[in-house]
């Protein structure tokens, strides 16, 4: 009874505008505030959402308690004052009710607490709205200088000690951080430095960077100032003590590919994805025997199949037959399968760059890499691998495709550029009916183009 | 007549300043509220489902009843994400997951023992598997404070992986998964 005089308090509240789905962005969450008469409001839902703060309404008062951790604000309809824990505060304009819900003046966003337990607001004037910060504050925009050292990439922060590192590849270098990100990137590059691109990327919790970072950077350093409150990544152009290689990249021109592992995924017992007639296992086997001699005919390279038959392989033994082949590439190939209505195309899982070895004079910190991970050593040429693929399958009509840097299970323990390919998805009508117009020969010679495009490097 | 004037006016200025006064004392502080106990709160909980198109995850905000412990939270959202989106997201979490047993540690690792139905109703692909994954891990560090990375378990037991496509052998940072 209690349970159901809350909710329905909650109805009270307007707790239906809750219901809708909001589009996910990897950023911090944003709320649309409301002017009425001049004022500018937030309702109470979406305040206690953002505060993760629970409701407790009493009617009786019209009055709304809203407790996250060991707080407790108070507000009461019609009321300017406004009880933040044991602090009477004062708005300049009541707490109203509008449809049903309380709103509260944004002004209250600055007398609320600011503490580890409570999350932090913050009311862009700009675009009137509510910002959740993320624990590392603020991250501001970067300031670039170019000397003859190097590039230097300044960014204040607000938790600059948060600061890494996420991929050390030259082409896609990544830098996390725990702060928000209020600032913007320069439209332009200083010209003679040492990044050729900057954006911003996705990130669940603060904000990332990607830095096209150009051939002539021998290391990097970044350098986190808490003091200062800023973030400094340094590329020099000469290795010096203290810089830190980038990942391995391999010497420019062809690539020697003498032998390729082909991995058909499932097999045995394990079906995979079946769809109607179409089983996963029986799928991968025929493109695996496809790509075989597809392979074996363009590039003469000695190609082997982990299995040639309908046999359950472990995933050690996938990684044992790939690692004594010595292979020189692998490729795990699947079908993907999903229920969603507009889930189609390819997708890939590469090794993400996360691990550098050393090269060139500088001599970094001895990194240990579990076995399980040493896949990891080879993510930049994984990655180079999957974008030649990918574009292929798209020349071929095989898109759209999609890349995710995550260690496949597939490639566990695996030594050599590799990556797992879902070459279509089977539960998508589209799909299935291409498969069955080219056939999974078509599909052979669209991912043959791509490990050609690969080899050659060019 | 100037008499008369002046006692108009005099009233007139009683009747405002009264009105003034008593319209101030309509509006007091409240008093700090001892909140009921026995009254349930309510919470907005943030799930995770799928996109239509799989790439990502769709956020979908949720009033809940606010249990009173760790193990009845993650229980009630991991309900509600078996129970299926309201919105246009597509339930990624394999049908009939339920919560076992659950376990946050003082380093933030929060170690989830779900019910075998987690893997045994698992279909699809590694678009699937990875969505599943990410919608169970986004939605309890969304909604669970202090976590900062998951071990799923199943069945009281070690899950290396819940298709073949994803290792699920150590504990995933929850940064991750989006």
């Amino acid at each position: 009874m209690k349970h159901a005089h809350a909710l329905l308090g909650a109805a009270l509240l307007g707790g239906t505008a809750l219901a809708a789905a909001v589009s996910f962005a990897a950023r911090p969450e944003t709320v649309a505030v409301e002017i009425v008469a001049g004022e500018r409001y937030l309702g109470v839902n979406q305040l206690a959402r953002l505060l993760g703060a629970t409701k407790y309404w009493r009617a009786d008062v019209r009055q709304l308690t809203l407790r996250a951790g060991a707080h407790a604000i108070t507000l009461t309809e019609d009321n300017p004052f406004v009880v933040v824990d044991a602090a009477t505060e004062w708005l300049a304009t009541p707490v109203i009710s509008r449809a049903g819900e309380l709103h509260v003046p944004v002004a209250l966003l600055e007398r609320l607490p600011s503490d580890s337990t409570l999350a932090r607001l913050y009311f862009d004037e700009r675009v009137d709205r509510v910002v959740v910060l993320p624990s590392g504050g603020v991250v501001g925009s970067p300031r670039l200088t170019v000397s003859e050292a190097g590039t230097r990439i300044v960014f204040p922060a607000d938790r600059p000690e948060d600061a890494l590192v996420v991929s050390r590849s030259r082409a896609h270098f990544q830098v996390r951080t725990s702060g928000f990100f209020s600032g913007g990137l320069p439209d332009s590059l200083p010209p003679g430095g040492l990044v050729r691109r900057m954006i911003e990327r996705e990130s669940v919790v603060g904000s990332a960077f990607e830095f096209e970072v150009d051939p002539l950077a021998a290391g990097y350093r970044l350098v986190t100032d808490r003091r200062m409150r800023r973030i400094t990544l340094e590329l020099d152009r000469t290795a010096g003590p203290g810089l830190l290689a980038f990942a391995p990249e391999g010497a420019p021109g062809p690539r020697t590919l003498r032998t390729i592992v082909i991995d058909p995924g499932h097999g045995g017992a394990d079906a995979g994805v079946v769809v109607g007639e179409l089983s996963e296992k029986d799928l991968t086997l025929a493109l695996a025997r496809r790509l075989q001699s597809e392979i074996q005919r363009r590039l003469r390279a000695k190609v082997v199949l982990t299995r040639d038959d309908d046999r359950a392989l472990s995933i050690e033994e996938r990684a044992e037959a790939a690692n004594r082949a010595r292979a020189d590439l692998v490729l795990s190939l699947h079908f993907d399968g999903f229920a969603g209505p507009a889930t189609r195309g390819a997708s890939v899982l590469v090794p993400p760059a996360t691990y550098a070895a050393a090269e060139g004079g500088a001599r970094p910190p001895i990194a240990v890499v579990p076995w399980r991970d040493v896949g990891t050593r080879h993510a930049v040429q994984s990655r180079a691998l999957a974008e030649a693929i990918m574009a292929a399958l798209e020349l071929h009509d095989r898109g759209p495709t999609h890349l995710r840097e995550l260690l496949p299970h597939g490639l566990l323990g695996v030594n050599a550029p590799g990556l797992v390919l879902e070459c279509a998805t089977l539960t998508s009508r589209a799909d299935r009916e291409r498969l069955a117009s080219g056939g999974v020969a078509a599909l052979a010679v669209a991912i043959a183009d791509g490990v050609v495009a690969y080899q050659r490097n060019e | 007549m100037r008499t008369a004037l002046t006692v108009v006016i005099v009233l007139a200025l009683v009747v405002v300043t009264a009105a003034l006064f008593l319209r101030r004392r309509e509006v007091h502080a409240p008093a700090a509220v001892l909140v009921d106990s026995l009254q349930a709160g309510i919470r907005a909980a943030t799930l995770y489902f799928a996109a239509p198109d799989g790439r990502e995850l769709i956020a979908e905000a949720r009033e809940l009843a606010e249990p009173g412990t760790l193990h009845a939270r993650v229980d009630l959202l991991v309900r509600e994400l078996d129970l299926g989106p309201r919105g246009n997201g597509v339930a990624a979490l394999p049908a009939g997951t339920a919560l076992r047993a659950v376990y946050l540690d003082e380093r933030g690792l929060l170690t989830l023992d779900v019910s075998r139905a987690f893997q045994q109703g698992f279909r699809g692909g590694s678009t699937a598997e990875y969505l599943a994954v990410a919608s169970l891990v986004r939605t309890v560090s969304a909604n669970v404070p202090g976590v900062e990375r998951v071990l799923i378990t199943c069945g009281g037991a070690p899950l290396s992986t819940l298709g073949g496509h994803i290792a699920l052998d150590r504990p995933l940072d929850v940064t991750e998964w989006y």
